[in-house]
């Protein structure tokens, strides 16, 4: 059999290769690329939607089964690589941004920015290009859990200004923005400024996913800020106590009025691991939050154990899923960022998806 | 991933908008749905709180008011959930929510 031959009983095969997410096989999707056949020895690139593909491991062994058996091929190579698809939006913001999560909760102190920061490190240490905008003005925390020491941000051309770097991540905090509680750049502004800054100013460069801790809570600067940033999905944190959840559902019904889409709901400190055992003690009535997503019909990502671990980290500066790659939070927060990108990439795959924002000017 | 729920919410929304002719906007929904509207029923339909008594819900926008050759200057959209429209007399404050667009919609089928 030609090489030629061999390539098209090869394609017939890799027909076969469903992508779980998208329902569909993954040469029609166009993710097989620079295929090579030469005396039976074949090359090929599958180029997935996110480096965060949690099955992307699953994937690869699919392929290289299923082309092994093909008859007449000698050996296999298949390269996994990622191009991240971009959510379109017109609006003059944010433009080389291609994914903006929102981190939500209805409730203060469910542990919200702590899954912030680990969503945004779990998306950067996959090999995705990661941005973290901490938009909590009221209680900035996301320098002292990375960190950071508070320095003002360099500044550019236009009042634009560069985020801070740690750690791989771009990072923006009002944090920053102050010295001794005294503003630094913005004299007497009101919130809203500093948001409309965080929105405009920054020079990102070019990212893959940027995530927005908001702050807790549905007022109007959550509200503003879901109004004017061209999100491209929300994350609402909750914790499994009635008083959690209910204000988790608040969460939801905001982003659901202004459609900005919910890639789903996770419940922290769910359960707990002790040193001595690996059973996990539900100290809560669980499974709120699966419930919840359940309601509204939508994804339940993962829930994550209350790990002392998780506190220090944050207290010290450096993550946990950087600190101990073991741990269960870890397993968890790495679960979270896998689902989270698998949901943006099937929003941006559905031919049915809203016309994303634009302007017409009208003629006559 | 196993779950199958999709993170679309249940409400259309519009897929695609254009101008038709000076008097007439057209939106296809993400239903497949095809919407044409009259400007001026547009402009009448206001929601703001100038048009609207935001307490009673009564019109307070006397349609006579409205020039007789009213059209929009600009429209453009407003996060995911509404079109914001500027008028040639000078009125755009009204925010239209796409669920509010759709209960417009004049065509035989939804009237
Ligand atoms: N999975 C976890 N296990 C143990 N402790 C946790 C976990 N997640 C968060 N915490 C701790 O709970 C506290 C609150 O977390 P965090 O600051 O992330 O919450 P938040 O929702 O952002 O709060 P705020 O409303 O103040 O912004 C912190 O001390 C954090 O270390
Ligand atoms: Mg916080």
């Amino acid at each position: 059999m030609s090489d030629q031959e061999l390539q098209v009983n090869i394609i017939a095969e890799l027909k076969t290769v469903i992508d779980p997410d998208l329902h569909k096989d993954i040469v029609s999707l166009g993710f097989v690329k620079n295929m090579e056949v030469k005396d039976g020895n074949v090359k090929f690139q599958v180029e997935l939607t996110t480096p965060a593909c949690p099955v992307k491991e699953q994937l690869k062994t699919e392929c290289e089964t299923k082309v092994s058996a093909v008859k007449g091929v000698k050996s296999v190579d298949v390269e996994m690589t990622a191009e991240v698809r971009a959510a379109e939006h017109s609006q003059p913001i944010l433009t080389n941004v291609k994914n903006i999560i929102a981190v939500a909760s209805g409730k203060g102190g469910v542990g919200k920015s702590t899954v912030s920061v680990n969503l945004a490190m779990a998306l950067q240490m996959s090999g995705a290009k990661v941005g973290l905008m901490d938009a909590d003005i009221y209680g900035p925390s996301i320098p002292k859990m990375l960190g950071i020491p508070i320095t003002p941000p360099k500044g550019g051309a236009d009042n634009k200004f560069f985020p801070h770097e740690q750690y791989g991540l771009k990072v923006v905090s009002a944090a920053f923005l102050q010295k001794e509680g005294v503003p630094l750049m913005l004299r007497g502004p009101m919130l809203g400024g500093i948001i409309q800054q965080f929105l405009q100013n920054v020079e990102w460069g070019e990212l893959d996913y940027l995530v927005i801790d908001l702050p807790p809570g549905t007022g109007d600067v959550q509200l503003t800020l879901t109004q004017r940033a061209p999100i491209s999905g929300a994350v609402v944190v909750t914790t499994p106590q009635e008083v959690s959840l209910i204000d988790a559902e608040k969460g939801v019904r905001m982003f659901e009025s202004v459609k900005v889409p919910l890639l789903g709901i996770v419940e922290n400190m769910s359960y707990f691991i002790c040193d001595g055992c690996d059973k996990k003690h539900h100290i809560f009535k669980s499974g709120g939050g699966n419930a919840l997503a359940e309601k509204f019909k939508i994804p339940f990502l993962t829930d994550i154990p209350l790990v002392s671990a998780v506190v220090e980290g944050g207290d010290k500066g450096v993550p946990i899923i950087m600190a101990d790659p073991s741990s269960p939070a870890t397993k968890a927060y790495t679960k979270l960022a896998g689902q989270v990108a698998s949901q943006l990439s099937i929003i941006h795959a559905d031919k049915d998806k809203p016309a994303s924002t634009f302007e017409l000017n009208w003629e006559g | 991933m196993p779950e199958e729920k999709s993170s679309k919410s249940a409400n259309p929304a519009p897929k695609n908008i254009k101008q038709i002719d000076p008097t007439n906007l057209g939106i296809t929904w993400t239903d497949g749905h095809e919407s044409v509207y009259k400007v001026r029923h547009l402009r009448e339909s206001c929601p703001c709180a100038n048009c609207i008594d935001e307490w009673t819900g009564v019109k307070r926008l006397d349609p006579n008011s409205i020039p007789e050759n009213i059209r929009p200057t600009k429209l453009h959209s407003v996060g995911l959930y509404a079109i914001q429209f500027s008028w040639s007399d000078g009125h755009d404050t009204g925010l239209y929510s796409h669920d509010l667009m759709r209960k417009l919609c004049q065509c035989i089928e939804c009237q």
